[in-house]
């Protein structure tokens, strides 16, 4: 008897272990359900960890892929390209118009949508009762706080924490470096397009508030958003650096749109065209609100001041 | 014996809108000589108007042949065809607020050479038109701003001031109170004897055609049912077989001319 | 009383007309190029303009902006307005239309496809195709004069349904392919929606000597096309009674027009309303009379657009409002007024 009670006190003993193990990591897991209100004002219940999660935007899936939850990922857009993996996952289609059937074929317990526009058309989605967060960042803030909510949503505070402390180390480096330059010495700044019809981001954009914390002043800095201007404003303002935006395009090109910049009429006394300093770069670093916005600022930085 | 020099002659004339097609015309043969007056009636969808468009030289017969002083139709162009034929429509569109007497000098076209442009002869000509054609009053005003009438007058000015040798009206008379049909009469003869035209008519009202022509010819479902002076063709026998309807004819009080009575 | 045979018969004094008319509005096309000169982005004073002009000037930005911005891009706007304003004026009367525009045709359509397919190709190739894009969006136009003038042929004839049809036809079948191409292009999207909008800021001194000609030659053709556009203006048949030879002349205006409207859409997008309302302005200063009302819409047209221009450059500036959205700002109440003047003449 006493071998028994030995016995029984043991395996007692371990399952309290074990019990207590489990329901810590229950309580780990008693996050779910969590309430978070997403970017457009709506408060969504998280049952549980998402195991599930389907992406309609290009920076979302960066988001998603920098925070470690690609396994967890089972739908992308045709767009996102980043990193190399996503190109494996499968495809739902455009952003706009969202193909709802094919969403909802791949039975995703989370969808991470972006911006108003898809709000509205997800609106189906969400009265069948699916799990949809929308976040549309609009400035670094904003998504940095994005990716903290995204890895809250996902369980995985941490990591999203140690990366907002990263990024924001890196963005720290550039302010101290650029503190000290004296705005006159800050080069000007037009950031171009491959059109002859020039659009150019002004206030509240990503790409302008890259601009100024990398040290730059965009010529286009006062105008509100996404503004046409003439090819006059452009000669006036007399840019130092001019920067062309592009999606991935071959090397050859990128000479051709140089040349293409440097005979513009009426811009050959712009300091940027008589030095030469013109860079082609890669538009994704600078329009996706997510994690490589920080590359970007490092590329301008570099493009400004080395 | 009759010259050609001052005739239009239609020769065995043919004419379907398309190939294989019923025809719309056929065997269609006759002249008319200089100073006289040719009526054209018949019922609906006789063949009326089309033979008018094919005599402007605006169709073309599918066969047959048509002279017109001497020249056959189908060797000259339009332009040249315009220089002496016109043309008075039975209903006019008019875009554009164009003035009656813009309207009326517009039948100077096929004289006015584009380089050298108009002379003072051509502004004669349509003023004398619109005298004739009495109109001249209307002349400042909008062609759109006027009765059906008085339109009616402004189109035999236009085609008058194209100095045609060749008239051709198409149911002109559909417009025309009682008081100017009387007024009409009197101005085609007046025309008839000054300037030696030939004058084709297509007509809906029988009588006015019976005073108005020096002979007329009778259509039915595209063939000449009747050719002849007003006497010989409104006959009660032969407008029983074209109409269908028997209709009481008698003789005008003054004119001695063929009246149709319902 | 003693009013001359002249007056009477319809001497409308038009060549009289025509002089004045060419007097005030070669005059005010130099006025008004000169005061649109003066607004823009850089403020550049009126004398300083002068001396820009006659090159003693020494602020080599602001000689390089008036010199090589903004003087050509006046002088587009003029020339594309003497264009649309001409061009629209000479297809409402062959198309016996006033609802007409230059665009009607087709070849707007075909340029626009054009340049759609350039933008796509772009994104889908990865080549840099800017420079090329107005030699698509002309090859493009040729394409659908092409097209437009094969569907319209009814045995060797060109009849104002078939010309009017095949041109609307040609337009919807672009306008669906230029939709798709939008769809599938989501980056090329914004590109081909600007370009369709119309733009005069990309004017420079290469692309004016290349449109100068056909738009200049082209309108000056047409104007000895008005005595048979007058005639017909009386209706189809009458026009044939009075000489007119419709087949040729539809044909002429036609591939004309086209040409002109090619050479000026493949290089500033689609300005809408200037070929729709001035030649109904035109009307009403002077007459219908084509002689006097074609050349005056070229001089009406020629001073419209860059004053619209220089309104959508200046608003706003440094930003600036798309040209087409000012034309038809301008252009849509002007055209109901001139209806309903309309409407009131005839009683209704």
């Amino acid at each position: 008897m006493k071998f028994c009670n030995k016995l029984i006190l043991t395996i007692a003993f371990l399952l309290l272990i074990l019990s207590s193990l489990l329901s810590f990591s229950f309580a780990e897991a008693s996050n779910y359900p969590l309430t978070i209100i997403d970017d457009t004002g709506s408060a969504i219940t998280i049952p549980e960890e998402p195991q599930r999660i389907i992406s309609t935007a290009p920076s979302n899936t960066e988001i998603l892929f920098s925070l470690g939850l690609e396994n967890k990922i089972v739908g992308v857009t045709n767009y996102c390209n980043y990193p190399e993996k996503a190109n494996n996952v499968e495809k739902i289609g455009e952003m706009t118009p969202l193909n709802l059937e094919k969403i909802a074929s791949l039975k995703p317990d989370l969808i991470l949508g972006y911006g108003l526009y898809q709000l509205g058309e997800i609106a189906p989605l969400k009265e069948a009762g699916y799990n949809i967060i929308i976040i549309e960042p609009m400035t670094i803030n904003e998504t940095l706080k994005s990716i903290r909510m995204v890895a809250t949503i996902c369980g995985i505070t941490e990591k999203g924490n140690s990366l907002v402390e990263s990024l924001t180390q890196r963005i720290n480096k550039i302010k101290t470096k650029t503190s000290n330059i004296d705005i006159s010495k800050r080069p000007k700044i037009f950031i171009g397009g491959i059109y002859e019809t020039i659009w150019t981001p002004g206030e509240g954009t990503l790409f302008n508030e890259l601009i100024t914390l990398a040290g730059g002043r965009n010529i286009a800095a006062s105008l509100p958003g996404w503004a046409k201007i003439s090819p006059e404003f452009v000669a006036k303002e007399e840019p130092e650096i001019i920067i062309i935006p592009i999606g991935a395009m071959g090397q050859v090109d990128e000479s051709n749109i140089k040349e293409n910049i440097s005979k513009h009429a009426g811009w050959s006394n712009i300091p940027a065209i008589k030095s030469g300093k013109i860079f082609v770069v890669n538009e994704d670093l600078f329009y996706r609100a997510g994690p490589r916005l920080i590359d970007g600022l490092e590329k301008l930085y570099e493009i400004f001041y080395e | 014996m009759v010259c050609n020099d001052n005739v239009l002659k239609v020769d065995n004339l043919d004419f379907s809108y398309e190939e294989n097609h019923k025809k719309t015309l056929s065997n269609i043969n006759f002249s008319v000589s200089r100073g006289k007056f040719l009526g054209i009636i018949g019922p609906n969808g006789s063949g009326k108007t089309t033979l008018l468009k094919i005599i402007s030289g605006i169709l073309k017969p599918s066969q047959g042949k048509i002279t017109v002083f001497g020249k056959e139709l189908a060797d000259l162009s339009i332009e040249k065809i315009a220089q002496f034929t016109s043309v008075v429509p039975q209903e006019t569109s008019v875009i554009f607020d164009f003035k009656v007497k813009e309207v009326v000098f517009m039948g100077r076209l096929p004289f006015i050479s584009r380089i050298n442009g108009e002379t003072i002869e051509d502004y004669e000509i349509s003023r004398e038109a619109m005298e004739r054609a009495k109109c001249l009053s209307l002349a400042e005003k909008n062609i759109h701003e006027i009765s059906g009438g008085e339109k009616q007058r402004v189109f035999i000015a236009k085609a008058l001031a194209q100095t045609p040798q060749l008239l051709l009206l198409d149911e002109f008379t559909s417009h025309l109170d009682i008081n100017y049909k009387h007024e009409v009469v009197k101005f085609f003869k007046k025309v008839l004897e000054n300037d030696k035209i030939i004058i084709v008519s297509a007509f809906h009202d029988l009588n006015l055609a019976s005073i108005l022509s020096n002979r007329l010819i009778l259509l039915n479902e595209g063939k000449i049912e009747k050719i002849g002076t007003p006497q010989e063709v409104i006959n009660e026998d032969i407008f029983e077989k074209v109409y269908g309807t028997r209709p009481t004819i008698i003789n005008h009080p003054t004119l001695h001319i063929p009246q149709v009575i319902i | 009383m003693n009013k001359s045979s002249k007056e009477i018969a319809g001497y409308t004094n038009w060549r009289k007309k025509l002089i004045l008319t060419i007097i005030w509005g070669s005059f005010s096309i130099v006025v008004i190029n000169f005061i649109c000169l003066n607004f823009g982005v850089v403020s550049v004073h009126p004398k300083e303009i002068f001396s820009l002009l006659w090159g003693s000037s020494h602020d080599k930005t602001n000689s390089l902006i008036i010199w090589q911005l903004r003087f050509p891009r006046i002088i587009m706007a003029t020339l594309t307005g003497i264009a649309l304003s001409t061009v629209g004026g000479a297809f409402q009367g062959i198309l016996r239309n006033p609802l007409a525009d230059p665009y009607i045709l087709g070849v707007s359509a075909g340029a626009a496809l054009g340049a759609c397919t350039a933008i796509f190709l772009q994104y889908a190739t990865g080549y840099f195709l800017t420079p090329y894009l107005p030699l698509f969006a002309l090859t493009g136009a040729m394409l659908s004069i092409y097209l437009v003038y094969m569907t319209a042929k009814v045995r060797y004839r060109l009849p104002l349904e078939g010309l009017l049809l095949s041109g609307v036809t040609v337009t919807f079948l672009f306008s669906a392919i230029i939709t798709i191409l939008i769809a599938l292009s989501e980056k090329g999207l914004h590109s081909m929606v600007f370009w369709l909008m119309g733009d005069l800021s990309t004017a420079n001194w290469n692309k004016i000597t290349i449109v100068t000609f056909p738009v200049i030659v082209g309108c000056l053709i047409f104007f000895f096309f008005s005595l048979d556009l007058n005639a017909l203006s009386l209706g189809e048949e009458e026009a044939l009674h009075l000489g007119v030879n419709i087949k040729k002349l539809r044909l002429r205006i036609f591939i004309i027009g086209s040409i002109i409207i090619a050479s000026v859409v493949s290089f500033t997008g689609l300005i809408g309303f200037v070929g729709l309302v001035v030649p109904h302005i035109a009307r009403l200063l002077v007459g219908p009379d084509h002689r006097v009302m074609l050349p005056t819409s070229a001089l009406l047209g020629a001073i419209f657009l860059p004053l619209c221009d220089t309104l959508a450059r200046t608003i706003i500036a440094p930003s600036e409002i798309p040209i087409g959205a000012i034309t038809a700002l301008i252009g849509a109440p002007v055209f109901i007024h001139l209806l309903r003047r309309k409407s009131t003449k005839n009683g209704l």
